[in-house]
């Protein structure tokens, strides 16, 4: 199993990597929100002293490590399975042994993720230099810490996502569908603010929602801000979520794989 | 025949539910929110076994069912009703160990990548379908020798012609050696040399692995060339299962005689049987005459006219085929 996993990253990585212009052109368009947000935030915050008790520096750290986290726990099956379903070329790879999300799709998503990291680390260097962010609090605990809550948002997302994608069986449509899941992202995840700017409501709400395990959780505890009890509640979570996600996503699968009407050749 | 079927297929029916709505923006807007669909029974209780080793034929013209059956004995689709068992398994559960004993050849679908040479597809296939070195090895050494892959596996696939990467496909399709080969239009838009290669490559496999083909094809030269048996579909209906001989006796009963004459004769042939166009051989009248005419006719032609030279032969298959389609 884990040769397939091996040569399928040689396989997406030499693919991906003949693509790489396109990806720049992905990586400057997902940048400019949270720069956006990081300016304006820092503005804000410098003017007033602070914002809800957060200072420019806060703001600084928060979007910055973001930026590195949203890299990481992000996913991109929509683009990378749901046209195979659509015109048939997914046919190919269901006559394979090998699961063609859980091996190809995957490894396409970690392939990407690896490739726009590369891009990534001279843009952050740059933004870096500009906002000159204190990173005190961070300590090596703090990291590993989050990289568990990493791998957790990340599996999370990705189960979702391969789940909303396969509704491509039923319709075609479904990257409206998409679009809606990726706004209720934005607006529980911590994408936008810090969730603890976000009304009472919405801040309730995500405390139920996977979606802070997608961005705002692993954040804080890169920064050091959650308590050793909130990081354990956080991880019971993330791992009742990840199950939840792999249920309906098998579920999807299966029910879907009996739509497939395999167009084409 | 003794030997368990390698394939039993009983009463397998696919029917497709499509949506449809007529052009004009008023039936769009109607079509929005009410869709009507319309049922397509693209196969309808087909039945039928294929025994180990064996090499069918799956004719019909396009539409009449053929790939729709393959991809459900891949296991590409869920059938309507029905059931099919290849190998004692169900193809539709996907079951890795039944995935490894078989493969799918589509026309122009790919299994390589196109982006990357096909040598690192076959590397990723083997990954897939835990080979291990020597055995990878072995068979791609033979593929290559049937195929003469050689150069092809180390240019993006993207750059291959047509022909190349037919045959990439074909041997990224057989390194696991499947025991069972559904191809579909191996050979669609190859040149005749192609063609013949493939055909010859299928034989040899054939004969090699003992392995168990159902291919569809529109040239008829491959069917004749590989196959024994065919089974043909119309309407999604199996119209005919049985040899390729006995189908010409059963659908196409009768022989076809062609006289040569003499100069500045003109007999008038329509005397002995049906006068038949043919583009080939000028000087050569020929006759559909029913089978078990043959001989007396033959000995009235030959008694009544200057004949220099005569032939009696099978209609061509394409005819006989062509007419069971329309039957």
């Amino acid at each position: 199993m884990l040769r397939i996993y091996q040569r399928l990253w040689q396989v997406t990585w030499a693919e991906q990597w003949q693509y790489r212009a396109n990806l720049i052109m992905y990586l400057l368009y997902w940048l400019v929100s949270p720069v956006v947000y990081l300016a304006v935030w820092s503005a804000i915050a410098e003017a007033q002293g602070s914002v809800n008790g957060l200072t420019a520096n806060d703001f600084a750290t928060y979007y910055l490590t973001l930026l590195i986290v949203d890299q990481l726990t992000s996913e991109i099956t929509i683009h990378a399975f749901g046209y195979k379903v659509q015109d048939g070329s997914l046919s190919g790879e269901l006559i394979r042994p090998a699961h063609p999300l859980l091996t190809n799709t995957l490894v396409y998503n970690l392939a990407f993720k690896a490739l726009s990291l590369l891009g990534l680390v001279p843009v952050w260097a740059v933004l870096f230099a500009l906002f000159q962010p204190d990173y005190g609090t961070v300590t090596l605990a703090n990291l590993l810490l989050a990289l568990l809550a990493i791998g957790l948002g990340f599996g999370i997302s990705f189960l979702l996502g391969a789940a909303l994608t396969c509704v491509a069986f039923w319709t075609t449509r479904v990257w409206a569908l998409y679009e809606l899941y990726a706004g209720v992202t934005v607006l529980f995840s911590g994408q936008f603010v810090p969730l603890s700017l976000m009304p009472p409501a919405i801040q309730t709400a995500a405390q139920f929602l996977p979606f802070q395990m997608f961005k705002y959780v692993p954040v804080q505890i890169i920064l050091g801000r959650l308590t050793w009890p909130e990081v354990l509640g956080y991880y019971a979570l993330g791992l009742a979520w990840l199950a939840a996600a792999w249920l309906l996503f098998r579920w999807v699968w299966s029910a879907g794989l009996k739509r497939y009407s395999a167009v084409g050749a | 025949m003794t030997a368990e079927p390698v394939v039993l297929v009983d009463n397998l029916s696919k029917t497709y539910r499509v949506p449809e709505r007529e052009g004009g923006f008023a039936a769009a807007v109607r079509g929005f929110f009410r869709r009507t669909y319309r049922d397509v029974p693209a196969v309808q209780q087909v039945s039928f076994q294929i025994a180990p080793g064996e090499v069918v034929g799956f004719l019909g013209p396009n539409g009449a069912g053929k790939t729709t059956t393959l991809k459900m004995l891949s296991g590409l689709l869920h059938p309507s009703a029905g059931g099919a068992r290849v190998l004692g398994f169900t193809p539709w559960q996907l079951k890795p160990a039944y995935l490894r004993a078989i493969t799918l050849v589509m026309g122009q679908r790919n299994r390589l990548s196109w982006d990357i040479p096909a040598a690192d597809s076959f590397l990723l296939n083997q990954a897939i379908y835990r080979l291990t070195d020597a055995d990878y090895q072995r068979t791609l050494a033979e593929l290559d020798e049937l195929l003469e892959l050689g150069p092809l596996l180390k240019k993006p696939v993207r750059n291959l012609s047509l022909g190349e990467r037919m045959k990439c496909e074909l041997a990224a399709g057989l390194l696991h050696r499947p025991q069972v080969l559904f191809l579909d239009e191996p050979t669609i838009g190859l040149d005749i040399t192609a063609q013949a290669r493939i055909r010859t490559f299928l034989q040899e496999y054939n004969r090699r692995t003992g392995a168990t083909i159902l291919l569809t094809s529109h040239y008829m030269a491959d069917v004749t060339a590989l196959c024994e048996r065919v089974l043909i579909i119309h309407h999604g209906r199996l119209k005919y299962d049985g040899g390729l001989t006995d189908l010409s006796r059963q659908i196409a009963p009768f022989k076809l005689i062609g006289v040569a004459l003499g100069e500045a004769v003109a007999a008038d042939l329509s005397r002995y049987g049906t006068p038949v166009q043919t583009e080939e051989d000028g000087d050569k009248h020929f006759i559909q005459v029913p089978a078990d005419a043959v001989t007396a006719v033959t000995a009235r032609l030959l008694a009544d006219l200057p004949v220099h030279d005569i032939t009696i032969a099978d209609p061509p298959i394409e005819d006989v085929i062509e007419r069971a389609f329309h039957e």
